[in-house]
C-alpha cells in the first residue's frame, strides 16, 4: 500500500549554485583577511636576518652605523667572517674586534690571543682566559643601563656617560676599569706585551638602536678606532655553514661529524608530507556525516520519589528527629487503630490504652514510644522506630 | 561531495611511492594532482542523488514495545546507477534499524529498502529526512545529497492491562444479563419475563403477568446499562514523575521508571475496554490547563482504537495543573450524571491547591472516582530501619503517605471514591472498583 502524504518528497541538500551563492561573501572575507595578514609581512623588512653587531648590517641589532662613523674617521674597517681571514690581516697597527666569540674553538681563541694587534673584546665571550688573560669575568651580571666612567681613561672620559653593564670584570694588576656596577668594573683596559687589551662587558652601545645614546657613539669611535686598520670578526653566516658543512669554524664541538638530519634522505621529509596529505584525506573522508544530526524533544526524566528523598536528606541534615519521630509515630497509631477495633478518630491515650492491654506490655513504656519525648539521639530515634514495628507486630498477631 | 577510505589509502600508498620517489617533492605533488584529478572524475561519473525520487509505505501505527516496518522506494530516473549507502533518519526514539542502508539503484529502475522501528516511547514519530551517498564507478569519492520524505508512526500506549481484561469480564458477565438476577437491587434494570423454574425465587413472580398468562412468570433484572463514564487525565506536572519499573524498555533504562502519565493511561485503558462491554458510554477529556485531548461519542467497537490514538500524542506538561478548570471542562461536558474518573496525584500540595475546594462541585452532581498511582520507591522507603539516615528516609515517605491518607479521607468524606494502588496493581484496582460501583447500582 503507498499512501501519498501531506509535503512531497523534496531534496533539500543545496545546490553547487547555492552553495556557493551562500559561501561566497565568507570566501571573499577569508581572502581580505589572508591578504591583509600576508601582505604587511612579505613588506616588512625582516628582522630575523638582523646579525647581531655585524658591520654591514643596517637593522637595529646591527653596527652598520659604527662601521660608517668609522669609515668617516679615516679607519679602514675589514669585516672577517672567519677567524683564518682574520688572522691573516693582522699586524702591529690593526684593531681586532671580537663580539661573538661563542662560535668559536678554544683552538682558535688561543691562536686570536696570540696574534699581534691590539684587540677589543665585547660581550659575553669564551675563552676569556686566552682572549684577554688576567682578566676574570664576575659571576652576577651587572643590568646594562647608562653609566658614567668613573675612571681616567681617556676614550671614556672624552665620550661621558654610556650604555654599559652584562658582565663585570676584575682586572689584572696595572689594568683601568671603566664604568664600574658596584665597584665591579664593566670596562677594563691593560697593556700587555705592548699591546693593548680591552674588555667590554655589553655589546650593546654598538648597535644602530643604541648608537645615538648618551655617549655611545664617542665611546665606540674611540675605543674601535684607536687603530687605523680595524679587523672585525663576526660568526660566520649561518646560510653558509650548511653549504660547507666541513669547514673548521662551522660545527663548533661535535668534531666535524655529519648530523642526524643529514643522514635521512630527502624523500622521508616529502613522505611525511604525503602522510599528512593523507591524513587530511582521511579526516575528510570519517568527517563528512551521512546526513544531519536529528535533534529531539525529549520528555524530562524525574523521579517521583525525589521530594521525599529530598525531605528525608533534611531531616539528616537538619538532625530533626521531633519531626521524624512525629511522622513515625503517626504513620504506626494510624496503622494500629484498625486492628485494634478503635475508630480513626482515636486519640493517642485510647491507642496506647488499648496497646497495653493488647500486648500486655507495660503501660507506661507503650505510651512513651507513641506520643513520649522526641528521641535524644539519633541512636534512639533507629530504637524507637524498632519499638513501634515490634508494638504493630505483636498487636497484629495477638 | 564526500571522499572515501579508498582515497585516503591511496593518498597513503602515496607515501611509500614518495621514498622512493627520485624527485621526492614533485612526486609529492604528481599524485597529490592525480588523486585530485580522479576524484573529480569519479564525482562526474557518480550517479545524481539530486534527480532520485522516494516514496514511502508501510504502518502509520505502533504499540509501544513493538516493531514495526516502513519501506522506502528509491526511484533512479537519472542517466546513471545509483550505488552507495542511504541513511534514513529518525528521531532517536523511533528506534530505527538498520542505521545505513546498501542502495543499487540502476538508471530507469526503482528499489525498495525497509527500516524497522522500534519506538522507546509513546508519540508521534516523523520521518526526518532521507541521505544518499552514491559512490562513483572508482570508488574514491562520492556524491551526497539529502531529502525530506515524510511519514510519521504513531506510537500507542502498549494497553499492558489488557491482560486482566479476561478476568474482569468474567466478573461483569455475572452481573450482566448472561445470568440474570431474580432480585431487584438498587442498579438494576427490567430486564424480561420468563417461565418460572423450580427453585426460582417466589418472591420474583410477576402476579399480574401470571394471570395474564395461564402460567407463572417471573421478572428478572439486569445491572442498568447505558450509563456514562468520563474518564479524564491529568497531564499536569504531577504526572512526569516516574514511578516503579519501565515495562518498556527505553532511553534511560528500565529502573529509571515509567511517568505517572503512562500508567494512568494503562488504567484508563482497562477501564474503556471494561466500561465498553458493559454497555456504558465512554468519553475522555485530558486536561492540564486547557484541553489536550477530548473524545466523545465514539462507538463500542471503535472506543478503544480512537482512544489510544488520542492518547498516543499527549505528554506531561510541566505545569500545575488548573484545578477549577478541570472541573469547569468536565462540568461543560457532562450534562447528564456520570462516574467521572480523575487519573491524578495524590500529592498533598497540589492537591490542596488545585482540586480539593473545587470538587464538591464535580461530586455534587456527579459519581467522583479518583485514581492515583503509588510510588512503590516511597513504599520501600517507609519500611527502611537500622540505620539512622534510612529511618530518617523512612519518617519522610510517612510524612508523605500520612498526608496522602488525610487528602483521602478528605475526599471519601466528600462522596469521593478513592483508588490509590502501586503502578502495576492501578488498573485491576481501578477496574474492580469500577465493577463493585456497577453492582452496587451506583453508577
Amino acid at each position: 500500500m503507498t499512501v501519498t502524504v501531506a509535503g512531497s518528497p523534496a531534496p533539500v541538500s543545496p545546490t553547487a549554485g547555492a552553495l556557493w551563492r551562500r559561501g561566497r561573501a565568507v570566501l571573499l572575507v577569508a581572502v581580505l583577511v589572508l591578504v591583509a595578514a600576508l601582505v604587511p609581512a612579505l613588506l616588512a623588512p625582516s628582522e630575523e636576518s638582523g646579525r647581531y653587531l655585524d658591520p654591514g648590517d643596517t637593522s637595529l641589532s646591527g653596527s652598520g652605523a659604527l662601521s660608517a662613523l668609522l669609515t668617516a674617521h679615516g679607519v679602514s674597517v675589514s669585516r672577517a667572517d672567519g677567524v683564518a681571514g682574520a688572522l691573516a690581516q693582522a699586524g702591529p697597527d690593526t684593531l681586532l674586534l671580537v663580539t661573538e666569540a661563542s662560535a668559536l674553538t678554544r683552538d682558535e681563541a688561543s691562536r686570536i690571543g696570540a696574534a699581534p694587534g691590539d684587540r677589543l673584546v665585547v660581550g659575553q665571550v669564551p675563552y676569556l682566559d686566552v682572549l684577554a688573560s688576567g682578566v676574570t669575568a664576575r659571576r652576577e651580571p651587572a643590568r646594562p643601563r647608562s653609566r658614567e666612567p668613573g675612571c681616567a681613561l681617556r676614550e671614556a672620559v672624552r665620550a661621558g656617560s654610556a650604555h654599559m653593564g652584562g658582565t663585570a670584570f676584575t682586572g689584572p694588576p696595572g689594568s683601568t676599569g671603566c664604568y664600574p656596577d658596584d665597584g665591579r668594573p664593566t670596562l677594563v683596559r691593560y697593556a700587555t706585551g705592548g699591546r693593548t687589551v680591552t674588555v667590554v662587558g655589553d655589546g650593546a652601545f654598538l648597535t644602530n638602536r643604541r648608537l645615538a645614546e648618551d655617549g655611545n657613539a664617542a665611546l665606540a669611535v674611540n675605543l674601535a678606532g684607536a687603530r687605523p686598520r680595524l679587523i672585525w670578526l663576526v660568526p660566520p653566516d649561518a646560510d653558509d655553514a650548511d653549504g660547507m658543512g666541513d669547514d673548521d669554524s662551522g660545527d663548533g664541538g661535535s668534531g666535524g661529524g655529519r648530523g642526524l638530519g643529514d643522514l635521512i634522505p630527502d624523500g622521508v621529509g616529502w613522505a611525511v608530507v604525503q602522510l599528512v596529505a593523507a591524513v587530511g584525506v582521511v579526516a575528510l573522508w570519517r568527517g563528512r556525516r551521512l546526513g544531519p544530526v536529528v535533534a529531539e524533544r525529549l520528555p524530562v526524566v524525574v523521579r517521583a520519589a525525589e521530594t521525599v528523598e529530598g525531605r528525608g536528606r533534611l531531616y539528616r541534615a537538619r538532625r530533626a528527629r521531633d519531626r521524624a519521630a512525629l511522622a513515625l509515630r503517626a504513620a504506626a497509631a494510624d496503622r494500629l487503630t484498625a486492628p485494634l477495633g478503635l475508630p480513626r478518630t482515636a486519640t493517642f491515650d485510647e491507642i496506647a490504652a488499648a496497646v497495653a492491654v493488647r500486648t500486655g506490655e507495660d503501660p507506661e513504656r507503650v505510651r512513651s514510644a507513641l506520643y513520649g519525648p522526641p528521641p535524644a539521639d539519633d541512636a534512639a530515634l533507629v530504637a524507637l522506630a524498632g519499638h513501634l514495628d515490634t508494638l504493630e507486630r505483636q498487636v497484629r498477631e495477638s | 561531495m564526500a571522499l572515501t577510505g579508498r582515497a585516503g589509502l591511496l593518498a597513503a600508498l602515496g607515501a611509500v611511492l614518495v621514498l622512493f620517489a627520485p624527485r621526492p617533492g614533485l612526486a609529492v605533488a604528481g599524485i597529490l594532482l592525480l588523486l585530485a584529478a580522479l576524484v573529480v572524475v569519479d564525482l562526474l561519473l557518480a550517479g545524481g542523488v539530486r534527480g532520485l525520487r522516494f516514496q514511502r509505505d508501510g504502518e502509520r501505527l505502533v504499540r509501544l514495545g513493538q516493531s514495526v516496518r516502513v519501506g522506502l522506494v528509491v526511484e533512479n530516473s537519472g542517466p546513471r546507477r545509483v550505488r552507495g549507502v542511504l541513511r534514513d533518519a529518525w528521531p532517536p526514539s523511533a528506534g530505527a534499524t538498520p542505521r545505513h542502508l546498501r542502495v543499487d539503484v540502476p538508471r530507469g529502475e526503482r528499489r525498495r529498502l525497509e527500516t524497522t522501528l522500534t519506538p522507546t516511547r509513546r508519540g508521534d514519530r516523523e520521518a526526518v529526512t532521507v541521505t544518499v551517498r552514491s559512490v562513483g564507478p572508482l570508488g574514491l569519492a562520492a556524491r551526497q545529497g539529502t531529502h525530506r520524505v515524510p511519514w510519521s508512526v504513531r506510537v500507542l500506549p502498549p494497553f499492558l492491562s489488557r491482560r486482566h481484561l479476561p478476568a474482569r469480564l468474567a466478573r461483569l458477565r455475572e452481573l450482566d444479563g448472561r445470568h440474570p438476577a431474580l432480585v431487584r437491587g438498587q442498579g438494576t434494570e427490567f430486564d424480561s419475563l420468563r417461565e418460572y423454574v423450580v427453585g426460582d425465587d417466589v418472591r420474583s413472580i410477576d402476579w399480574r403477568a401470571s394471570a395474564r398468562r395461564s402460567d407463572v412468570v417471573v421478572r428478572t433484572w439486569r445491572p442498568e446499562r447505558d450509563r456514562r463514564v468520563l474518564i479524564v487525565l491529568d497531564t499536569g506536572r504531577t504526572s512526569a514523575g516516574r514511578v516503579g519499573v519501565s515495562p518498556i524498555p527505553g532511553a534511560g533504562g528500565r529502573t529509571a521508571g515509567w511517568p505517572r502519565l503512562d500508567w494512568s493511561m494503562d488504567a484508563a485503558l482497562l477501564l474503556a475496554a471494561l466500561a465498553a462491554r458493559a454497555g456504558d458510554r465512554v468519553d475522555f477529556l485530558a486536561y492540564d490547563r486547557g484541553v489536550r485531548a477530548w473524545l466523545s461519542g465514539a462507538s463500542r467497537t471503535e472506543l478503544l482504537s480512537s482512544l489510544v490514538t488520542s492518547m498516543a500524542p499527549i505528554e506531561a506538561e510541566l505545569v500545575e495543573s488548573d484545578g477549577p478548570g478541570m472541573v469547569a471542562a468536565v462540568l461543560a461536558r457532562a450534562r447528564r450524571r456520570c462516574l467521572v474518573v480523575l487519573l491524578t496525584d495524590l500529592n498533598p500540595a497540589a492537591m490542596e491547591e488545585g482540586l480539593l475546594p473545587v470538587l464538591p462541585q464535580l461530586s455534587g452532581r456527579h459519581l467522583v472516582l479518583v485514581a492515583s498511582v503509588a510510588d512503590p520507591k516511597v513504599a520501600a522507603m517507609a519500611a527502611g530501619r537500622g540505620t539512622a539516615e534510612r529511618v530518617y528516609d523512612a519518617a519522610a515517605a510517612e510524612q508523605l503517605r500520612g498526608e496522602r491518607r488525610r487528602i483521602v479521607s478528605l475526599l471519601r468524606r466528600q462522596g469521593v471514591e478513592v483508588v490509590d494502588a502501586l503502578p502495576e496493581d492501578l488498573a485491576p484496582a481501578l477496574a474492580d472498583a469500577y465493577l463493585a460501583l456497577k453492582a452496587a447500582g451506583r453508577l
